[in-house]
């Protein structure tokens, strides 16, 4: 299986692979975010071609990592399938009332349920991994990771 | 009309000339250049040339030019192994040759058959480029090949323009510019290759200035020194490959499509055919500049992919002559040169378009003719 690389002035960068069975792979990418996808199987004189926008080009990207996103409606769940399967959901909430001025510690979200506060987003401005003593305000969007079950006990503590 | 009116007009026909272009996915390059035929001396005469449209058009070259040196990595064009000095030598030696041959034999002086035989050897990098993206071809083989031509032939262009222009004065003193130049350029951009990387990231209006400045610097150099201007882009362009050729093809990108739409136009339109032998003679030009390439494109694909059919492919996409031969005859031709590069590049690309799109058809069908004997 070789992989290889190289420039192709005034196109682009070209990546290609062979396979183990004699097919080969070429990837072209191109600066206006473009890219083209070549297949030519072995014993086969013609190529295969399709062409990809950026959006495109990142699902197939997604595809062939294994991270297969569902998306849900305020959520997506990962599937690393190297990972022996471990799955990995990152959902966001909107902080009610009755959470507004307790603090991370004061929750003690980590140990009741397992899940981590990724992010909070309030008027605008993001805070990315916040301390323990973040106090939350009523309105705030918070992005929490965890696996689906401790989702699952999040909800039921914190957003029932 | 000349002056503004003219332009407006040449660039509003342009434009709906470019609609139909993308409509049909055809190169619009001959076309802009038949419009301005229709439009100028050689056609209706509404249209004229004039200060500001030599000035635009002169952008478009250099424009042009500096994006070609972007292309020119030196790293890169170091790395490349024997295929590409031994596929771009066949190619120079035979159509540089056989359009010498065919300048010789319609009488033009020395000086004419250099130029018409530089026009007759240069095939378009944008057409080809653009075929080989648009036809989805870049999986192949040959493909490299035909990209890799179009590089050697770039570096045989910087040679030729070199020649042209050290025959006119002491060509030492010249030689001995552009080696400083290019070695004072080389330097800078590599000892700040990381600020200027950074400052081609910019998002704002700074890396366009920088663009623009780096090539009106260029023609203000070449004024004090008397190298031309064309020189100066390319090894700039070439320089700032080492930095960021990426951001700053994307920033000269708008300018280049600009100033070049203007540049083929009016060069359609300063085209006269007063000058030009017989119908058979230009004929016959074109017709053997098509031949001549697939007669390299044939032996490329013999000696580089081991298959002749290869050749064919090779022929398809570098069989068009564009931008770098009207830029030699506008630079260099005389009104002999002139309309027969013209004539030739507006049916060569024609040609080449066609054969770009259908090259693995028109493989495929010599290889049943072949087969069938």
């Amino acid at each position: 299986m070789g992989f290889f690389h190289q420039v192709l002035p005034g196109i682009g960068t070209k990546y290609e692979l062979e396979t183990e069975s004699g097919d080969i792979i070429s990837v072209i990418f191109m600066p206006n975010g473009r890219v083209q996808l070549y297949t030519q199987p072995a014993q086969c004189p013609d190529c295969y071609a399709a062409d990809l926008n950026p959006m495109e080009s990142r699902r197939l990207g997604n595809v062939l990592t294994g991270a297969i996103m569902e998306a849900e409606e305020e959520g997506v769940e990962i599937a690393f399938s190297a990972l022996a399967d471990l799955r990995i959901v990152v959902h966001t909430y909107i902080i009610r009332d009755q959470l507004s001025g307790k603090s991370i510690t004061d929750l003690d979200i980590r140990s009741r349920t397992g899940v981590t506060i990724l992010a909070v987003s309030r008027d605008g401005k993001n805070t990315v991994n916040p301390r323990p003593d973040f106090r939350f305000m009523s309105g705030d969007a918070v992005v929490v990771i965890g696996e689906s079950d401790q989702i699952r006990v999040f909800e039921q503590e914190f957003m029932e | 009309m000349d002056g503004m009116e003219g332009i407006a007009i040449a660039l509003a026909v342009c434009v709906v000339v470019a609609l139909i272009c993308r409509r049909y996915a055809l190169p619009p390059i001959p076309f802009y250049i038949i419009t301005g035929l229709l439009l100028g001396t050689a056609g209706l005469g509404i249209v004229g040339t004039s200060e500001i449209s030599e000035w635009i058009a002169h952008m478009g070259l250099l424009f042009l030019l500096f994006t070609m040196g972007l292309h020119l990595h030196p790293g890169e064009v170091a790395k490349r192994r024997g295929s590409f000095l031994t596929a771009g030598l066949i190619d120079l030696v035979i159509n540089f040759t056989a359009g010498f041959a065919v300048a010789f034999l319609i009488g033009l002086p020395f000086y004419d058959a250099v130029v018409l035989a530089g026009a007759f050897y240069i095939s378009s990098s944008a057409i080809a480029l653009s075929s080989l993206i648009d036809n989805r071809k870049l999986g192949f083989r040959e493909s490299d090949t035909v990209i890799w031509l179009m590089v050697f032939e770039d570096i045989m262009l910087v040679a030729l323009l070199i020649l042209f222009t050290a025959q006119d004065v002491s060509p030492f003193r010249i030689i001995g510019i552009i080696i400083c130049v290019a070695a004072a350029a080389f330097t800078c951009v590599w000892k700040f290759r990381g600020r200027l990387r950074q400052f081609f990231a910019r998002e704002d209006e700074l890396p366009i200035l920088a663009v623009f400045l780096a090539v009106v610097l260029a023609v203000a150099v070449s004024e004090v020194t008397g190298v031309p201007d064309s020189l100066f882009v390319i090894i700039l362009g070439s320089a700032i490959s080492l930095a960021a050729a990426d951001r700053a093809e994307v920033v000269a990108r708008p300018f280049r499509e600009v100033f070049l739409v203007i540049f083929f136009v009016f060069f359609g339109i300063s085209v006269s055919f007063s000058g030009v032998p017989s119908f058979v003679i230009v004929t016959s030009v074109i017709v053997l500049a098509i031949i001549t390439k697939l007669i390299s494109g044939l032996v490329i694909g013999k000696v580089i992919h081991g298959r002749i059919y290869s050749g064919i492919d090779i022929w398809a996409d570098t069989a068009s002559r564009g931008e770098f031969s009207i830029l030699l005859a506008m630079l260099y031709g005389s009104p002999a040169v002139v309309p027969v590069v013209a004539a030739m590049v507006v049916i060569t690309s024609c040609v080449g378009s066609f054969s770009g799109k259908y090259s693995t058809h028109i493989r495929r069908w010599c290889g049943h003719i072949v087969a069938g004997k």
